[in-house]
């Protein structure tokens, strides 16, 4: 007999009495509470249409904002130029 | 296995195929112990054994019902539970890049009791250290599968399993002399 086969013998024991004496009806109980049931097609779907319409919402504000921004740095910009242009009378 | 114990396993294999409760049930009550024996050599780890078992036959009640050939149970069995051990597994390894612990947490030694026997300590230590596939292997074997029922559940050949097993034993044996002679 190989050295660590009573060991084998005493773990396999030792993991049968780790069971409950009811796990079988843990078993059927968490099977018809749905535990670790996997997620069906059209919820994964449904997740994913709804992560994509969350980052093409998220990009489209950024996108508007900053073009915003941009926009009234320019106008503030040309504002500027027009009246120091006028005041040197250049538009005249 | 002999011819009647088969025919007795393929007829309970059909009516839990059919949705009978009592005939899922026992199935679940005649390997639960093997299974958990199964979870424990592929864990080392107390605390996940009758987590993992009962993933392990949840599983078995839902996918029955595609199991084309009966006789084969067994075999499908133990690739279900090893398919559940190794996703448990790699969990636990991605867990610790994105969530890593402390030293002194990342390995917390099992409850006082949970570990009777120095020998179990060892071998528990030694199978830790094979890739978790080898440690499938080396328990199957120990539970009294053939080479040609392991080679079924792994999808693999007789041959394959033979090199593989050769292997697996040296390096368990290694390891557990290491540690009991420690």
């Amino acid at each position: 007999m190989k050295p660590e086969n009573q060991a084998w013998d005493k773990l396999f024991e030792r993991a049968a009495a780790l069971l409950p004496t009811d796990f079988a009806d843990r078993v059927f109980r968490a099977a018809r509470a749905g535990v670790g049931a996997a997620p069906s097609m059209l919820s994964q779907f449904a997740l994913g249409a709804a992560t994509a319409a969350i980052c093409f919402l998220a990009v489209a504000v950024f996108k508007v904002q900053g073009t915003h921004e941009e926009n009234n740095r320019a106008i503030a910009d040309w504002q500027q130029i027009a009246s120091s242009a006028e005041d040197s009378g250049f538009m005249q | 296995m002999e011819t009647s114990t088969t025919t007795a396993l393929v007829d309970l294999v059909r009516r839990a195929q059919r949705g009978d409760e009592s005939a899922q049930r026992e199935i679940i009550l005649s390997y639960q112990h093997r299974v958990a024996g199964f979870v424990y050599a592929m864990t080392s780890r107390s605390d996940s054994v009758e987590d993992l078992a009962q993933q392990v036959f949840i599983k078995m009640i839902r996918a029955i019902n595609g199991l084309q050939a009966p006789a084969q149970f067994e075999s499908w069995l133990f690739r279900l539970a090893r398919n559940t051990c190794i996703d448990h597994l790699r969990r636990q390894k991605l867990r610790r890049i994105f969530l890593p612990f402390a030293p002194e947490h990342e390995d917390v030694p099992e409850p006082l009791g949970a570990v009777d026997t120095e020998e179990l300590d060892a071998l528990r230590y030694a199978i830790s250290q094979l890739r978790p596939q080898d440690r499938a292997l080396l328990a199957l074997v120990q539970e009294g599968r053939s080479h040609a029922e392991i080679a079924e559940t792994f999808k693999t050949s007789v041959a394959a399993v033979k090199a593989r097993l050769h292997r697996a034993r040296e390096q368990l044996r290694q390891h557990y002399q290491s540690d009991h002679e420690t």
